[in-house]
């Protein structure tokens, strides 16, 4: 079983869909797949083979091509795709999505085949300790529902326990359920119904959520998330002065590798590193930088300057 | 001169480039110093048609810097999953591919000899029967065909219910399009689902480093030992020194930070009778060696000491077995109560008390104290005090603060009362 192999290249994926066209495509639409599809230089390796024949794929008939392949064309599974389906049935979310009855279905069909790893194979050291509970029927019943409203751009009566205990009561669009890898918890980003005001992501546990219903109105058309996202991005984004002692380079790098960032070299050891946050992100991103104490300095922006400031003060208040 | 290919062999070759560019995303043609200027143009070539839409350049006094402008905030898939499309094939390869799974589509039984002549009278493709067979042989290695004995003939076939099942099964594409980003060898999530020519349009990950992928190779390597409890040889190139070295150990479990980015390997050293752990990212090549004896006994043993560690170290620096950290903090009740299940949710097993109004105290004993450093700093401006049976904890953590005071600029209120 190879992970890396052409089975599952780009090229092998533009020339099946090439391929199942039902009608003959000119060499135009070729370059059109090649160019949707492909990498940026796939047309200068995939053209000249299907010209001159020496991929034997197509018919030419004139300027057209012809498939010599069937419409209804099927790659089957590997066994690396099978084997990591059967690991999948053994994660505790796959409950979320699949039906008990499709779950038998599945496992019934992967009988014989060893799962590519067991759950009790990894083990994550700094996971948080309260994630969602995964089998509780009322958590799944509000998951698919958001799920299956997110899917229409449907409004959704939600019911929601806030943490600070208050009750939420309001429709909303879902646009995206969130996954949080170290929270071990799914959140709602969602949009509410406002008439006039300026669109902004609402976030939702969805373990609080107490109930979804289904309206029958839909948002259309359906909002870009990543504009709402980027547009929420303070326009000066957080600045750090990195001193390349204990690997604090490598560390930072790594840690901060999901932020849009972007990272200069100043001299043989320093760096300047700018990376884009908004408010939802700013309590984390905060803590994130304490935690590397020393190694990383922060040099703008001022707001947040100001509030590691304040929690160091706060500190030297109580007397270290 | 050869022509530049966009295609390549190996992964392992590209593997450190893409991390280079992906994690620090600083680095000039300058800084590959071990690599020739020319592959470092090509690898970089590669990179730009591969992962065009994420490729930022940023022109600095002597180059360019190429880094991979990569916010998952704003994404539905890994974009490092380009990187695994892009194995090479010969020209009899891809074509042989096509015609051999269509030549099976309708579930018929073919030997390498039938298969041969088909090609020929059905898509007017002359290959040599040795060249078929072991194609053939190959799929039925992968798993795409099924080979069995008929008579004295191997026969050739392909069982598309499977794949027929996923197609017609909504929830499961959906469970494909979270897995894709949040699991384990999310890069064959993702192959499926471009087989059933899905994509995600639900889900957002956070937490999730997708850098990880790019030891898939590697991680599946160390799977196989772990199922067959094999012990293994690891080929290790050291982050910090760039050095090389072979270190003989068996495989136990696989370690995951959600914070720092990292994953390892835990292992068991027969040299020195000692579990360690070693950064996926820093294996360069796993060869299997002879089944180990005592492996279920080491796997219990570690379930033992796992509840003594913090991270991934089994040894203080002190020479300690247990080294015991108490931290007190100060959270203002009600409204501050977060900071106590904050204690409670990110403890890892330590005891959470109250000792006064507005003051708990979180206490634990783990092998290595060193490693809660960075969760303590976390707690920077409520904590009322730390004590630690390894002195250096302690030290170190009350260092960094003066550093960090000086560093800011933060005046002892008590000074400016005096002055």
């Amino acid at each position: 079983m190879e992970i890396f192999s052409e089975i599952y290249s780009c090229y092998y994926r533009v020339l099946r869909h090439l391929l199942s066209s039902q009608n003959p495509l000119t060499i135009k639409d070729i370059y059109n797949r090649i160019c949707q599809e492909g990498f940026e230089e796939s047309l200068l390796s995939i053209i000249p083979k299907l010209e001159d024949g020496t991929w034997n794929l197509f018919k030419k008939e004139g300027e057209l091509y012809l498939s010599k392949i069937s419409p209804s064309f099927i790659t089957p599974l590997t066994d690396l795709e099978k084997s990591y389906l059967k690991a999948l049935l053994a994660d505790p979310r796959i409950g979320l999505f699949l039906e008990p009855a499709q779950a038998e279905t599945l496992n019934h069909m992967l009988t014989h085949v060893p799962p590519l790893w067991q759950q009790e194979q990894f083990w994550c050291y700094d996971r948080f300790a309260d994630g969602d509970p995964y089998d509780d029927e009322t958590y799944r019943r509000n998951f698919r529902l958001l799920l299956e409203a997110q899917k229409n751009c449907q409004y959704a009566d939600i019911d929601y326990n806030s943490p600070k205990g208050n009750r939420v009561h309001h429709y909303y669009v879902p646009l995206r359920l969130e996954y949080s890898v170290k929270n071990d918890k799914f959140r709602l980003l969602a949009l509410a119904h406002r008439s006039h005001k300026r669109q902004k992501l609402e976030i939702f546990n969805i373990d609080r959520i107490a109930n979804v219903k289904l309206t029958d109105k839909k948002l259309s058309p359906s909002p870009s998330i990543n504009d709402i996202i980027q547009n929420s991005y303070y326009k000066e984004p957080l600045k750090l002065r990195i001193v390349n002692k204990r690997n604090a380079l490598e560390r930072a790098m790594l840690h901060f590798a999901n932020y849009e960032k972007n990272t200069v070299k100043i001299d043989e050891n320093t760096y300047e590193c700018l990376i884009y946050y908004n408010q939802n992100m700013e309590t984390e991103l905060l803590i994130e930088v304490l935690s590397f104490g020393p190694m990383l300095t922060v040099i703008g922006n001022e707001r947040f300057l100001g509030s590691l400031k304040r929690r160091l003060e706060k500190q030297r208040e109580l007397g270290h | 001169m050869s022509d530049f290919q966009e295609l390549i062999k190996s992964f392992s070759k590209i593997r450190e480039y893409v991390r280079d560019f992906f994690v620090y995303g600083f680095k000039t043609r300058s800084d590959f110093k071990d690599k020739s200027p020319r592959t470092y143009d090509n690898q970089r070539r590669r990179l730009e048609s591969w992962l065009g839409p994420y490729v930022r350049k940023d022109y600095v006094p002597g180059g360019f810097n190429l880094s991979l402008a990569i916010d998952s905030n704003l994404l539905d898939t890994n974009p490092l999953f380009q990187v695994w499309k892009t194995k090479s094939f010969t020209d009899n390869d891809i074509q042989l591919h096509f015609f051999i799974l269509d030549l099976l589509q309708e579930g018929n039984t073919q030997t390498a000899e039938e298969i041969t002549d088909r090609l020929l009278t059905d898509y007017e493709a002359l290959f040599d029967i040795q060249t078929v067979r072991r194609k053939c042989n190959a799929y039925a290695k992968e798993g795409l065909l099924k080979k069995q004995k008929s008579g004295k003939s191997v026969v050739f076939s392909l069982d598309n219910t499977l794949m027929q099942w996923l197609k017609s099964n909504k929830n499961l594409r959906t469970a494909l399009a979270f897995f894709q980003m949040a699991g384990n060898f999310g890069i064959i999530a993702n192959q499926l689902l471009e087989q059933m020519d899905a994509t995600n349009q639900i889900f957002r990950v956070k937490h999730s480093f997708f850098v990880h992928t790019l030891e898939d190779e590697i991680l599946f390597d160390l799977l196989q030992a772990m199922h067959k409890q094999m012990a293994i040889k690891l080929e290790i190139k050291s982050s910090k020194t760039d050095r090389e070295n072979m270190v003989h150990c068996i495989p136990l479990q696989i370690f995951t930070s959600t914070r720092s980015g990292r994953r390892f390997l835990c292992a068991f050293l027969g040299s020195s009778r000692r579990f360690t752990c070693f950064r996926l990212d820093t294996v360069k090549h796993v060869f299997l060696l002879e089944e180990a004896e005592d492996y279920e006994e080491l796997l219990a043993k570690l379930e033992r000491n796992r509840p003594h560690l913090w991270g991934v170290s089994f040894q203080s620096t002190e020479r300690h077995h247990l080294d015991r950290l108490t931290m007190t903090v100060w959270a203002l009740e009600p409204t501050e109560n977060y900071i106590v299940e904050r204690l409670k949710r990110e403890g890892r097993g330590g005891t959470v008390t109250r000792t006064a109004r507005n003051t708990y105290q979180y206490e634990t004993e783990v092998f290595d104290c060193n490693e809660m450093l960075p969760w303590i700093r976390t707690f920077i401006g409520r904590i009322l005090s730390l004590e630690c049976t390894a002195k250096s904890v302690e030290q170190r953590f009350y260092k960094d603060l003066q550093n960090m005071y000086q560093m800011y600029d933060i005046n002892d209120s008590t000074d400016e009362q005096n002055e």
